[in-house]
């Protein structure tokens, strides 16, 4: 599984050249590396209380990736990711409290019907400017947290919503047999979110990742040029919407009892606030974000430092991310990330070539 | 469906609830129009100002001094953010103006969380001596808050459109609305009719903060979420008309209170803003994207 998201990286970063050179081995090297520890080294390094960060590191990843396509490669602003996620979370416990299907079909299903719900709200405002797209997900966002907050989580309960308020021992949403242990779901977590990103990856390698680029730099001259600017738009939309809905769904099993008030409209934009920080031009950002959302809360918790000062600083990392891009979100954050990079590989360079096959 | 009468305390309330969204929606257009910023802090500044106003409140200072510094803390913050993030924000996507609001959002979020713990049970209130007097229309009781919230709505909405039609500066906040550049080719003092609109911006921001946390509650994340429903006009209104917004806002309000009463709905009303901004985005003509290029270029 790691080698092939480092393998896949390869072609892409270098198009035309056949033979990967060196940056190319060592960047696959330590995406495997990296990939083989996370899910074989950590899990014996942490205590129970990180494990289950980690598993939500993993989760949220995925919606930051998801949200990250939609800010850094279409240019599209959603405030409602979190209510996305929510959605898949809801249907993923529905599905799974319902029916005995294996969790992997559940989480496809969370998907599908989750994006089916995204493509629905996101049609009337992709077809005007990206500002009308925020507000209405932002409203999309206010709205969903009134409709959980009536008709709550699935417990176990019959009829649509599975809600049964009176029910005494409620019964914890199940988890797939292969990962029933908390460490177990913690390497399952991540592998539902390699196989997240290298669907990202094949999208932005192909015809859609390049229509995406286009609409980024000017959605006129994308028009001009032919590009069903709506349609691909759209595409990016429901994409986010199926892996935020996906990872909805391996959130349900994560945490076995979800509630509605573990889904707040405050938190989509905190959500944004990560995503930006931790950088929407590059996948290793959806990583990043997602320590930030999840790690960071959990080690100040731990540390009895009140997760107020981190909405601070993330509202901080927002305002300094926007305003010291001075070519525009579109420049910046690549280019940190290739100077970043640079640094790193002159770093690596000297001890690396023992490592590379 | 519930008798009439049922409905009929709520048109009242719903009318004080959508001036007050006027309010805020016709500052959120004023500025969007003359910066270019959709200032999604609105409702967070207004929920800060309501804040120090209440704490001043327990220490014995006189109403009116608390009111005026919710009003002038609103503007100052409001004042500060469009004067350091306005001018380096300045040629960038309305969009990226936007979210940069959302960072002071987010500061002013946590500062609140972190000053006002919401954890300790304590419920705040801000009361106005306004709500002691009133009237009654047939059945119904009015008091004078509720007056002074659908007043302030429409004299505001009046007022701003007589100002951008009849003053320098509001004939310079127009022209900025179409062509920053060229305003400024002009000799308009660019920077000072934007910090103008900021300072004006901000001054609503403090008023719809102090009558809301009088109407609907004073709790930091209520006020700071409830701009959505003044987002729902400003977006109705497609970011331009204040006419329209005005209109839009006393309809959100008003559909919002009215859905009290009906027990199937009564839960669901706070999607108000929502359902009613989709449907408008639903009707909305395409045909914008060349407008953002003219607009944006």
């Amino acid at each position: 599984m790691g080698a092939d998201l480092g393998l896949r990286e390869t072609p892409g970063r270098q198009a035309g050249r056949r033979r990967p050179d060196r940056p190319q081995l060592i960047k696959t090297a330590t995406i495997t590396v990296l990939l083989l520890f996370t899910l074989f080294g950590l899990p014996q390094l942490l205590s129970l209380y990180y494990i289950d960060t980690m598993t939500q590191v993993a989760v949220y990843s995925m919606v930051t990736l998801a949200l990250g396509v939609l800010v850094g490669r279409v240019g599209l602003v959603s405030l409602g990711q979190v209510a996305v996620l929510a959605i898949g979370a809801w249907v993923a416990a529905r599905l799974l409290f319902a029916t005995t299907q294996p969790y992997p079909v559940v989480l496809l299903e969370a998907g599908l019907i989750t994006m089916a719900a995204g493509v629905l709200i996101g049609l009337p405002a992709l077809r005007l400017r990206g500002l009308y797209l925020a507000l209405i997900t932002l409203m999309f966002a206010g709205a969903i947290t009134v409709v959980l907050a009536t008709l709550n989580f699935p417990n176990g309960g019959h009829g649509f919503t599975g809600y049964n308020g009176s029910l005494v021992h409620i019964p914890p949403i199940r988890r797939p047999s292969v990962a029933g242990t908390d460490p177990a779901y913690f390497r399952y977590a991540v592998i539902v979110a390699i196989l997240m990103f290298l669907l990202v990856l094949a999208h932005i390698k192909t015809k859609p990742g390049r229509a995406w680029a286009a609409i980024r730099q000017s959605e006129p001259a994308a028009l001009a040029a032919g590009i069903n600017t709506t349609l691909y738009k759209l595409w990016a939309f429901a994409l986010a919407s199926f892996i935020t809905g996906v990872a909805g769904g391996v959130l349900a099993g994560a945490v076995h009892y979800l509630y509605s008030i573990g889904f707040p409209t405050q938190d989509s934009i905190t959500l944004l606030a990560v995503t930006l920080m931790g950088g929407v031009y590059s996948m290793w950002g959806a990583v990043v974000a997602a320590l930030l959302y999840q790690f960071l809360p959990a080690l100040l918790n731990n540390w009895g430092v009140s997760a107020d000062w981190l909405t601070i600083l993330f509202g901080l990392g927002v305002l300094q991310v926007l305003t010291t891009a001075p070519a525009g979100l579109a420049d910046q954050v690549p280019k940190d990330l290739a100077r970043l990079g640079r640094l790193l590989s002159r770093r690596f360079r000297s001890p690396a070539p023992g490592k590379t096959p | 469906m519930p008798p009439w009468s049922d409905f009929e305390p709520f048109i009242v309330s719903g009318l004080a609830l959508g001036g007050v969204y006027a309010l805020s929606g016709v500052g959120l257009v004023v500025l969007y129009r003359a910066t270019g910023v959709l200032y999604l802090a609105f409702g967070a500044v207004g929920a800060m100002g309501a804040l120090i106003a209440w704490s001043l409140g327990r220490e014995n200072t006189p109403g009116w001094l608390t009111w005026l510094v919710c009003i002038a803390a609103a503007a100052a913050i409001t004042l500060g953010y469009g004067l350091i993030f306005g001018p380096a924000l300045a040629k960038r996507d309305p969009l990226v103006k936007a979210v940069a609001t959302i960072g002071l959002t987010l500061i002013l979020y946590g500062l609140m969380d972190l000053l006002w713990t919401t954890s300790g049970g304590e419920a705040r209130s801000l009361t106005l001596p306004s709500d002691n007097g009133g009237f009654s229309v047939g059945q119904i009781q009015v008091n004078w808050t509720q007056v002074i919230a659908l007043a302030a709505g429409v004299v505001l909405t009046v007022g701003t459109g007589l100002f951008l039609r009849f003053t320098k500066l509001g004939t310079a906040m127009r022209a900025m609305a179409n062509d920053r550049e060229i305003t400024a080719t002009l000799g308009v003092p660019v920077r000072r009719v934007e910090a103008a609109a900021w300072l004006g911006c901000g001054v609503l921001a403090g008023i719809a903060g102090l009558l809301l946390a009088d109407l609907v509650a004073l709790d930091a994340t209520t006020l700071t979420f409830l701009v959505i429903s003044s987002l729902a006009a400003v977006l109705i209104a497609r970011l331009r008309s204040i006419t329209i917004t005005f209109v839009a806002a006393i309809v959100v309000g008003l559909l919002h209170d009215l859905l009290t009463p009906i027990t199937s709905l009564t839960n669901y009303r706070d999607m108000t803003p929502f359902v009613l901004a989709a449907a408008a985005l639903l009707v909305m003509p395409r045909g914008q994207v060349m407008a953002q290029s003219r607009e944006e270029a």
